[in-house]
């Protein structure tokens, strides 16, 4: 075979190989743009869905608030003590739980607790989670430690102050209504109170058949 | 090669003026005999490369896995979810009652950064955010077509772990599709989930593997929680 023409496949052969790399890249890299949509097919549609935008109103979201002063079926929430921790027309805190206490209950607490109070205020209830670590190493100055909770001042408190807090936040506290549903708070309000219990426990208040499993 | 001594008797043709000139008779070089096992070559391997070439560029690793945008706000999932170890639900409320995990409104946010980094730049769109009451314009990672009808609740209520969809969210500065999330990656756990099938209490666990073979511990929390994933049209598509 004559060297040109030899010359020119090798040349076609290796260039057919730059496309299959640039594939090969593209597969195994980040993008930033969307991908490329040849057929649209009925992928994107002129609908809303939820949060998704929608530029007829002002605040650009497709999803709507209730029109303030309605109330929709089921969330009146008239039980002063369930909801608002309070006692039935005063503004007295409740002192006993407007709702059963029960193990099932105590374990939803600790799960809820460990998701949105462990952040700042640590596992154990000391104040010192993560974020509070941070913070504090941050040094701003704009940061306030958050409170042990198994401190004399919370376990004074009753319990629905402790609830009142977690639905509307005290001090620097953030509420936490938005994302703790009613049931949650009490719960997380029954395990702060177990955090309580067990940080001012002795070894005799724990079960004698696992007792020693804690003494090593 | 004796055919093709006749052939070439033919070509030039007996009537042919340089019939008896042998001398200066144009001669096929041996090598182009190669065409014919060329072509077929050519022909074959053309055709593996334009279907490998497409199988690659219509692949999802190629049109979705990797896909990273550029975020209004430079949001850490790494620092949050994990040097901070914020359980994902404390910002994806929503995600064990409703189809949706929903993006954390504002206000979640500045639960800690009305104190936290009040002054910094990367912040700032938040903050304005915050005062406006317009939403962030996140812009979206995981987008299934329309016409498909995921349902977040439904998952992690039967302890799919958000790893499993997701990838090691945990681990990413920015946040980057990490599975095809197409519909035969869909049926493919739809019609074996369990090895991806976890305890209740670790779907947001990001590091979690079990002690032996997930599929054991996985058909044994199927059978528990009487899981049977559908593979009706009708499951994803109404």
């Amino acid at each position: 075979m004559p060297r040109p023409i030899l010359y020119v496949l090798l040349v076609v052969v290796a260039a057919s190989l730059v496309p299959m790399g640039l594939v090969y890249k593209a597969r195994h890299s980040r993008k930033t743009h969307p991908r490329i949509q040849v057929v649209y097919d009925m992928d994107n549609q002129y609908k809303s869905k939820t949060q998704t935008e929608n530029a007829f109103f002002a605040d650009g979201m497709a999803m709507r608030h209730s029109p303030d002063g309605t109330v929709a079926q089921g969330q009146l929430e008239a039980d002063d003590a369930l909801y608002r921790g309070q006692v039935a027309g005063d503004t007295l805190f409740v002192e006993t739980f407007p709702v059963e206490v029960t193990s099932e209950m105590m374990y939803r607490g600790q799960e809820r607790f460990n998701i949105y109070c462990a952040p700042c205020h640590g596992a154990s209830g000391d104040g010192n989670g993560l974020v509070n670590v941070r913070a504090a190493a941050l040094a701003e100055g704009t940061w306030t430690p958050p409170t042990d909770l198994r401190g004399q001042t919370v376990i004074d408190r009753p319990v629905g102050h402790i609830y009142n807090t977690i639905k509307n936040g005290i001090r620097n506290m953030p509420a936490y209504g938005p994302q703790i549903p009613v049931s949650d708070r009490w719960a997380i309000v029954a395990y702060v109170r177990a955090l309580q219990l067990s940080r001012n426990a002795s070894i005799e208040d724990v079960p004698a058949e696992v007792r020693a499993s804690l003494q090593k | 090669m004796a055919p093709e001594k006749i052939d070439q008797n033919r070509d030039h043709g007996p009537d042919s003026p340089e019939d008896s000139t042998t001398t200066d008779k144009f001669v096929f070089p041996k090598w182009v005999n190669l065409l014919r096992e060329g072509t077929a070559v050519a022909a074959i391997g053309g055709l593996v490369y334009v279907v490998v070439l497409i199988t690659g560029v219509f692949s999802p690793e190629m049109s979705a896995m990797g896909y990273a945008p550029v975020q209004p706000v430079p949001y850490s999932h790494a620092l949050h979810a994990g040097d901070l170890g914020i359980d994902c639900r404390y910002c994806h409320t929503a995600v064990e009652t409703t189809a949706k995990a929903t993006l954390p409104p504002t206000a979640t946010c500045m639960n800690c950064h009305a104190t936290i980094k009040t002054e910094s730049e990367k912040l700032a769109v938040v903050r304005e955010s915050a005062e406006t009451g317009r939403p962030i314009p996140w812009v979206r990672i995981h987008d299934l077509p329309d016409f498909v009808y995921f349902n977040h609740a439904g998952h992690i209520q039967s302890g799919v772990g958000c790893v499993s969809c997701h990838g090691q969210i945990n681990r990413m500065t920015v946040v980057e599709q990490a599975k095809p999330l197409t519909m035969g990656w869909c049926l493919d756990c739809h019609r074996d989930p369990d090895p991806n099938l976890r305890p209740m209490d670790l779907v947001t666990d990001m590091t979690w593997t079990p002690d032996g073979d997930p599929a054991v511990l996985g058909a044994q929390l199927r059978a528990e929680h009487n899981i049977n994933p559908s593979t009706d049209c009708t499951t994803c598509h109404r």
